[in-house]
């Protein structure tokens, strides 16, 4: 029974693989059977790369043999969010039924700084077409077929990295990559039970990454842990010559025991009104517990139009990202009925309002700094909903009141880290999230934050009865 | 004129063009989303509109010239 091993966080892994209680071999056939046998029942799966891993999990065990140890992601099994390119004839499919045989001559650079890292391709997993680019209403808004949550199979992943959520939360590979321009990393962390980190904006390369909205789009990991995407982060991150966006600047993931801190954490006020019911419970839990560690108060941002500026700025570029699909009319054969039409009004926002949001999100974006530097983080629920069923409009099963979703507009407007980590479940048994949203290049803040939440809650070591095997 | 019809003539003469340019390809019904998504979209815009920023204030999309490693004078 695989069991214990396939719900063991990376750092525990690490240890096997480097004491050579298990080999990269074994380990990457238990992940690659168990991804090719469970993933197309999640539809988390676009392609198992098994020649790859296979290849890939050969030289770690030939390296880790001879001593030549790379680090602790050496030896261990990922998952790419299908818009990562891949060469040798992988498919890179972006989720759209139009380019699902697309290939490219070359890897991701996050994919080749993994495979530097020793860590093993297992498969490309499935998400929502065109990474909602289209502006998508529902779960079955791709080509791979509607991602069920291993959770409960009749509610969604969330999404735009739904296959990544499924295939971590499964047992199907212990982290992938997701993207997020808005949601996308921290939807199915939410969804699913997961840690999931949205870097800051320029942390980690985007070169061979699928572009949606340049100035909004980040790759970060989905994890068992917080820890687990500590380790990924630092494996990815830095500056690429290839992607004049990448910052400029290394990240050295500080693990450090956070016994003895004490952390700041401002509470948006409002920030849980009209959540749904066990999200508000969970979220005010969470607090209680975050406050054996932490000063927590509550806080205001400044009164700006986040919503509109940032939603303006992914209009427009998204428009532009896909300009092919518009002026070709290939958005008709995308699988969800809203992305045939939906990216044509987007071709009407005005060049002068566009440059408008791009003036406020200056303005937004040092105020906004100035109140986040009174904090360590700011935490808020990841979603005011769990996850919704599967045959429904998201908006429509769980209708979010307010403004909209100012946490989002501000952290993705501004370019802000931002980590999920599970904050308890549902009566239905389907997870809540907590997130902590931190200042630029803050992550290990974050990161420390999210460990001692985990450190004293045990959400992330609870599994999908439906992924269990036996 | 009121903002409100100001708002909505801009929303008819967005729609008008971008249905000029993509009608032939969208049916009734697709045509009438593609409407609530301008309208939408202008909505945005007035939102936007309200914020007053002086002459100095830059969009924060800065432009560098590009220069590359071998390049001799």
């Amino acid at each position: 029974m695989n069991n214990d091993l396939v719900f063991t966080p990376i750092r525990q892994l690490a240890e096997l693989l480097k004491s050579r209680q298990i080999s990269p071999m074994q380990l990457s056939e238990i992940f690659l059977d168990r991804l090719e046998q469970r993933g197309p029942s999640y539809n988390a799966l676009t392609t198992l790369t098994r020649e790859r891993a296979s290849r890939q999990a050969e030289q770690a065990e030939r390296e880790i043999s001879a001593g030549d140890y790379k680090g602790p992601l050496h030896g261990i099994p990922w998952g790419a969010k299908d818009l990562l390119a891949t060469s040798d004839g992988i498919p890179t499919s972006w989720g759209a039924a139009p380019l699902k045989d697309q290939t490219f001559d070359f890897d991701a650079t996050v994919v080749r700084r993994l495979e530097e890292a020793g860590a093993v391709l297992a498969g490309k997993l499935a998400m929502i077409e065109l990474a909602g680019g289209m502006g998508y209403r529902q779960p079955t808004a791709t080509f791979t077929g509607p991602p069920r949550n291993p959770w409960n199979r009749e509610t969604w992943t969330g999404g735009s990295s739904a296959g990544s959520g499924a295939a971590v939360a499964a047992g199907l590979v212990p982290f992938a990559i997701g993207s997020e321009t808005w949601g996308s990393i921290l939807s199915p962390a939410n969804n699913c039970g997961l840690a999931g980190l949205r870097p800051t904006y320029g942390r980690v390369s985007r070169y061979g990454a699928m572009a949606l909205c340049w100035t909004l789009d980040k790759l970060g990991p989905l994890g068992l842990t917080a820890d687990d995407c500590g380790l990924v982060l630092e494996a990815i991150a830095g500056p690429d010559p290839d992607d004049p966006t990448a910052a400029d600047m290394t990240f050295a993931y500080d693990d450090s025991p956070t016994e003895g801190r004490r952390f700041k954490i401002g509470v948006l006020k409002d920030v849980a009104d009209g959540a749904e019911e066990p999200v508000r419970e969970n979220f005010e839990k969470a607090l209680a517990a975050i406050s054996e560690v932490a000063d927590v108060e509550e806080m205001e941002f400044p009164d700006y139009p986040y919503v509109a500026a940032i939603r303006t700025i992914l209009n427009v570029e998204s428009a532009a990202a896909f300009e092919d699909f518009i002026e070709e009319g290939t958005a008709a054969e995308l699988t969800a009925p809203e992305d045939h039409y939906g990216p044509y009004a987007r071709t009407s926002v005005l060049a002068t309002d566009y440059v408008k949001a791009l003036r406020i999100r200056g303005v937004m974006s040092r105020e906004v700094d100035g109140v986040m530097s009174k904090y360590d983080a700011i935490a808020a629920p990841t979603s005011p909903r769990v996850a919704s069923p599967i045959d429904e409009e998201f908006r429509k099963a769980s209708p979010s009141p307010g403004p909209g979703d100012l946490m989002g507009a501000i952290g993705n407007g501004c370019g802000l880290p931002s980590i999920s980590v599970p904050s308890g479940f549902s009566d239905a048994g389907l997870p809540t999230g907590i997130q902590f949203m931190g200042r630029p290049y803050q992550e290990n803040t974050i990161l420390a934050i999210a460990r001692a939440y985990q450190a004293m809650t045990a959400w992330h070591t609870r599994h999908p009865e439906d992924a269990l095997e036996g | 004129m009121p903002d409100e019809n100001k708002k909505e003539l801009r929303a008819d003469m967005l729609f008008e063009i971008v249905k000029a340019k993509y009608g032939d390809r969208l049916t009734d019904e697709q045509l009438e989303e593609v409407r609530s998504g301008v309208d939408g979209i202008e909505g945005l815009a007035a939102e936007l509109r309200k914020v007053r920023l002086t002459n100095a204030v830059e969009p924060f999309a800065n432009f560098q010239p590009f220069r590359g490693a071998d390049n001799d004078e």
